[in-house]
């Protein structure tokens, strides 16, 4: 089991933020804290988020880089292990 | 010009042809538009079969399918068509008709969250929530659906927004839609794998086929000359009698295939997922193989199986590139000597009607110019092992979701995509029920569709795992009430027959065949008939069950 925060840059849009927390409970992460801010000018909402799961993380950003609306996804914490799936 | 003349508009502009829809209050206003529109609308009788024709539309042409319904439970009877297509990455677009803006959130008549509701199951969505955005949203929504690995759209319409009169003006982008090139390196250090490889397997998958990329697979194939093996999606990569090809892989795959892969030493998994009904214990699953694995979708590379070389991007360049001879004679011919010696035999015991046969036989006797489309269950794998198809385009089938009732709307669906085609619908007597109203679609539009419905008086997948798994407890899987078919089909306007005795198929073949306009053959075989061979639940593909004679 990890521990890791992601920063994510979101699209203001219905359901930006959702799709974040959809995916993150789909792919069996577990929600530990959550902070968003929107930005200056109002377009993109700047979201932290901190998660625990025992699959790979990078199998969680690769699935919230594919959301249309978001625009950057960053590991927060260089010490986490994302490297590498299950293999046989 | 209102919204909705203009969302017609712009659907024509992006090369829409077909909608399958259902009208209702909240889309009323695009309807209306639609009459003054070159695009055809097709009827159907239920919302879901709407989503599923659309599904099946795209699969056999190419094509972004586009269905359309109107709000609360209309939209939500599209639901179980827009998962199908997430699941197998089919492109598609569905337009739901949305009480006015108004209104929204205040629990008003047919309102429903269906962007909320279909958010797990899309590729992207949107709520129109201004006049001004309608032109981006439409052409953003069909470039996501065909973009990339292509997915479903929705996009929800509120009423006001559709009747509200703007000047609107076409919108286009300049967002490239052409997946990008693989690394170079990726390519190099896989080359690299290719040339110390001794037992090398391609696992080939739906991918490829929505890559548009079947020709430079095919040179592949033709330039390494590897042994090909397919997932239920990839059949058709190359034709089904092609030397090369093992068949289809896993659960339910054949035994030259399954052999092949746990024999590999480097597997080129291509457009496929590891899925686990193609993979069985996916800790035992080619233990010996290295992985090349190529996709468009970074997300897929490494989820369930390590990849040692990931090649990310356009499969055609990939493909090209990766185009080299590889010396591998001994190791074909061990693969050559399986797939002799594990070849089909169609000369079951007994007199009653051999499933297996009597599609390799229908397929056999319709040739090239066909569509085939099941349901799920066991007639679905018995045409997946049995039917030849030489094109993906050509084999509708759901794979990721496995939704009975896909059959019947995505024959309809790809009778309109290729009017020209003999389009047959493969069924079973569990699945023909889920969305048998659309009998009355065929006759509506006189689609010469060919109906083979196999049954066996069960929900026949179900009563086999009962029986090889959960020690004979049938539960719930009787159907020996079933309806009169041919009956209901008459009533219907398809005509229909009965087919009992084996010696009775030829001609049955014959009459289905010939017979001008819909038809429904209703196939009776025995109860017991199951689909070998099968790999069971939590067992490794080495652990193949087959029919024990006795």
């Amino acid at each position: 089991v990890s521990t890791f925060t992601l920063q994510i840059r979101v699209r203001q849009a219905d359901g930006g933020l959702e799709r974040i927390l959809s995916v993150t409970r789909r792919r069996r992460f577990d929600l530990q804290q959550l902070a968003v801010n929107a930005t200056e000018d109002g377009a993109h909402l700047d979201v932290e988020l901190t998660v625990r799961g025992d699959r790979p993380g990078i199998t969680l950003v690769r699935q919230l880089e594919k959301l249309e609306d978001v625009s950057a996804v960053t590991v927060a914490d260089g010490s986490v292990e994302l490297a590498g799936a299950r293999s046989a | 010009m209102k919204g909705a003349q203009f969302l017609v508009k712009a659907l024509e502009h992006e090369g829409v042809e077909v909608i399958f829809g259902y009208p209702g209050g909240a889309i009323m206003p695009v309807y209306d538009a639609l009459i003054d529109s070159r695009i055809r609308h097709v009827l159907v009788r239920h919302e879901q079969a709407a989503a599923l024709a659309a599904d099946g539309y795209s699969r056999a042409s190419g094509k972004v399918g586009v269905c359309m319904a109107t709000s609360g439970p209309g939209a939500t009877n599209l639901v179980t068509g827009i998962a199908n297509a997430y699941m197998d990455s089919i492109p598609m677009v569905a337009i739901t008709g949305q009480v006015a803006t108004s209104l929204m959130g205040t629990d008003a008549f047919q309102e429903v969250d269906i962007f909320g509701i279909t958010l797990p199951v899309v590729k992207h969505s949107f709520i129109v929530n201004s006049s001004k955005d309608l032109p981006r949203v439409v052409h953003e929504a069909f470039r996501i659906a065909r973009s990339g690995r292509p997915g479903p759209v929705l996009i929800d319409l509120p009423k006001d927004i559709a009747n509200t009169v703007s000047d609107y003006a076409i919108f286009t982008s300049d967002v490239s839609e052409q997946a990008p090139a693989p690394s170079a390196e990726s390519i190099e250090r896989a080359l690299e794998l290719l040339k110390s490889s001794k037992k090398p397997v391609i696992y080939a998958g739906g991918g490829i086929g929505l890559a548009g990329a079947i020709d430079e697979f095919r040179d592949f194939v033709a330039k390494t000359r590897i042994p090909v093996v397919a997932t239920l999606k990839g059949l058709g990569v190359v034709p089904a009698k092609h030397e090369l090809f093992l068949g289809m892989m896993g659960m339910h795959g054949m035994k030259a295939a399954n052999q092949a892969v746990q024999d590999s030493d480097l597997l080129l998994c291509i457009g496929a997922r590891f899925d686990d009904r193609a993979t069985g214990r996916l800790n035992a699953f080619a233990p010996h193989a290295k992985v090349i694995h190529l996709d468009v979708d970074p997300a897929e590379v490494s989820k369930l199986r390590h990849a040692d070389v990931a090649i990310i991007g356009d499969l055609k360049q990939s493909l090209k590139a990766l185009s080299q001879p590889v010396a591998i004679d001994e190791w074909r011919r061990e693969c050559m000597v399986t797939k002799e010696s594990t070849a089909w035999d169609y000369n079951a015991p007994g007199s009653e009607i051999y499933a297996p046969a009597f599609l390799r036989q229908l397929s056999e006797r319709v040739g090239d110019n066909c569509v085939v489309a099941c349901d799920v269950g066991q007639h679905q794998m018995w045409v997946a092992q049995h039917f030849r198809v030489n094109r993906p385009s050509q084999h509708l089938s759901s794979g990721g979701l496995g939704t009975m009732g896909y059959g019947l709307p995505a024959a309809i669906g790809a009778q309109f995509a290729c009017p020209d085609a003999m389009v047959i619908n493969v069924s079973g007597d569990g699945s023909i029920m889920m969305n048998l109203q659309e009998l009355a679609t065929l006759r509506r539009y006189e689609l010469p569709i060919k109906i083979v419905l196999i049954d066996n008086h069960a929900l026949g997948m179900v009563r086999q795992w009962q029986e090889l798994f959960h020690d004979r407890r049938y539960s719930e899987v009787d159907l020996s009430d079933n309806p009169d078919f041919t009956a209901v089909a008459e009533s219907m306007g398809v005509p229909a027959f009965r087919v009992e005795h084996r010696s009775d198929v030829e001609a049955a073949i014959e009459r289905l065949v010939n017979q001008p306009g819909p038809a429904l053959a209703h196939v009776l075989i025995h109860q017991e008939a199951n689909v070998w061979p099968i790999v069971g639940p939590g067992k490794s593909n080495s652990e193949m069950m087959d029919e024990v004679v006795s």
